[in-house]
């Protein structure tokens, strides 16, 4: 496993389209070793590997889809409103290819 | 606003006072309380009365955690990414309450997101505690934890993902309660770390907060982890009657020993803790010590870290400035959306972020998400193994009174020991928890919290009722000690 590095911080940043400064990418090392530390321990658990992850609060719960049927859906002005810029029925967005 | 909403509906009944009177004086104390406390981030000045019909809860002001979405409403979630961001729509369990008569007066204030524990990164600024300013509420729900303390109104909406709505009221004095995970809709509540996220409500007594419930409770078509509770009927189960229950302790977190650089502050605060354990005694209850693998306990915080960190990245990244939130002046797109999340997000939510991104790699998955997600399952089976045995977990909340605004960072660091952290396990597996103020230290109050089975909201409701009834804290409000 790579050692978690400034750089490497930079870049986890960079992909999630987030600037830090050097004292944010220092507090996202020092917390994350304090995890890693953790995680350590938690990898010594017997059998960690063997156990199934739990990815919800409720185990037991049964989903059920909803019928598939169309319902009205919100007014567009709505939709539309919160957006910084826009041009009739969609959201004006800057050129992304050149 | 001082009473409770049972006092206050009957005197709407009789006429002794008008829902007018209500809103005006809750809406006179919001602004007192934002000038002393810095607790809102929007006061509905328009609020209007509400006639008052035969629910508890008609004509009586609340307030609502600001990242509920509340139509026509400013709903920021405290962050700076949404400062302008106006709803189209009502979360559902706020939409439950205004049916029912309730008028909302306020949105309060919040760790961006409900991703902090302090109630200090608000995009508004901290949050005081109204017991005393040096001190945090504690967060996420940090403003509605403050204006209930304060006597803006008998209740206010939470969320808790971690221990938000818990920890909070600890620290001001009040009543927190998160239910079985489902039995509110999350519909309308920005998400944080979905498989964590709870709805709940901050009051002054279990009535109260068993009344709110009971209201806001039930299956709800948008929210598809949302559960049919109609058969439960939270204010009617508090009988006070617990004779025969059995709760339990764990000794690795409460024993003393455990700290041997335990502050005055610990050791009162653990001494009281006992002390309650012996009210329940009295009422004919079992409270027993068990002991739990110390190294499961130590994991808590690093797993819940990684989970949640995980699952806000992903929640998260339709922040852009572009759909909603201010739009950043850049002209490329790319520059445009990193700007807007760069100026919008504090430091705190960034670095949970980066985290969340790492752990989520392929080549990080399995050392870290995965069996942060396996130590998950091994601590909610274990504590289903003893639920079977128990009714309720009793523990204290936190390791005194409210911090220092210097004292705590929101830092994950090898000293925090599971003594701050250890609600997280009511999220981790949906649980039932609810905290109750048991008392004060260096004249500040400190809570106990009470935390059941899946489903087992009636039994854990009555023990808290049956407990709070036995000490001199309920509908406390807070007096500024300093």
């Amino acid at each position: 496993m790579n050692k978690f590095t400034k750089e490497m911080v930079d870049d986890y940043a960079e992909k999630l389209l987030i600037g830090l400064t050097d004292e944010e990418n220092k507090l996202v090392l020092d917390e994350f070793e304090a995890i890693d530390k953790s995680i350590d321990l938690i990898n010594k658990i017997p059998n960690i590997a063997e156990i199934e992850p739990m990815t919800h609060a409720l185990d037991d719960f049964t989903y059920e889809l909803r019928k598939d049927i169309a319902e009205p859906s919100i007014p567009i002005e709505d939709a539309l409103r919160n957006a910084g810029k826009t041009d009739g029925r969609e959201i004006e967005v800057p050129k992304v290819v050149d | 606003m001082d009473k409770s909403i049972l006092e206050l509906h009957d005197l709407l009944k009789r006429g002794k006072i008008t829902s007018e009177e209500l809103v005006k004086e809750a809406l006179r104390k919001s602004h007192e309380v934002e000038q002393k406390y810095n607790a809102f981030v929007t006061i509905c000045d328009d609020a209007k009365e509400i006639k008052v019909t035969d629910s508890l809860v008609s004509g009586i002001p609340f307030g609502v955690k600001d990242n509920y979405s509340t139509k026509d409403v400013l709903s920021t979630g405290s962050s700076n990414t949404l400062k302008n961001y106006v709803p189209f729509y009502t979360a559902t369990v706020v939409q439950k309450l205004l049916d029912a008569g309730a008028v909302m007066v306020n949105k309060t204030a919040l760790d961006e997101f409900g991703m902090g524990g302090t109630g200090t990164t608000c995009h508004t600024g901290p949050v005081l505690n109204p017991w005393d300013k040096t001190r945090m509420c504690a967060g996420s729900s940090a403003g509605s934890a403050c204006a209930v303390a304060s006597g803006v109104y008998p209740f206010a909406l939470g969320s808790d993902t971690g221990d938000s709505i818990r920890k909070p009221a600890a620290f001001c004095g009040i009543v927190g309660y998160k239910p079985t995970y489902g039995m509110l809709s999350r519909y309308g509540l920005f998400p944080f770390a979905s498989s964590l996220d709870h709805c709940g409500v901050l009051t002054r007594s279990v009535i109260d907060a068993a009344i709110v419930t009971d209201i806001m409770k039930g299956i709800d078509k948008n929210d598809m982890t949302s559960w049919d509770s109609s058969n439960i009927h939270l204010k009617e189960a508090l009988t006070g009657d617990i004779k025969g229950k059995k709760l339990f302790y764990i000794k690795e977190i409460c024993d003393i020993t455990n700290y041997p650089n335990a502050t005055a502050e610990l050791k009162s605060h653990l001494k009281n803790y006992f002390h309650t354990l012996e009210l329940l005694k009295e009422e004919g209850a079992e409270v027993e010590e068990v002991s739990i693998d110390q190294n499961l306990l130590n994991a808590i915080p690093s797993v819940y870290v990684v989970i949640s960190c995980a699952e806000a990245t992903s929640n998260m990244s339709n922040l852009t400035g572009i759909i909603f939130g201010p739009r950043s002046e850049e002209k490329n797109v790319f520059k445009m959306m990193k700007d807007h999340r760069t100026i919008g997000f504090s430091p705190l939510i960034k670095r949970r972020f980066v985290i969340g991104s790492y752990v989520l790699q392929k080549e990080n998955q399995e050392r870290y998400f995965k069996n942060a997600e396996r130590v998950r399952r091994l601590i909610v089976d274990k504590m289903k193994e003893l639920f079977k045995e128990y009714d309720a977990l009793i523990l204290p909340v936190s390791s005194g009174p409210a911090k220092k605004f210097d004292e705590d960072k929101d830092v994950i660091d090898e000293n925090t020991n599971v003594l701050e952290e250890h609600l997280q396990i009511g999220n981790f597996g949906g649980f039932p928890s609810i905290t109750i103020p048991n008392g004060f230290v260096n004249n500040l109050p400190v809570g106990i919290n009470i935390t059941g089975n899946c489903y087992d909201d009636e039994n854990i409701l009555n023990i808290a009722y049956t407990l709070e009834s036995k000490m001199p804290y309920k509908g406390q409000i807070a007096k500024e000690v300093q």
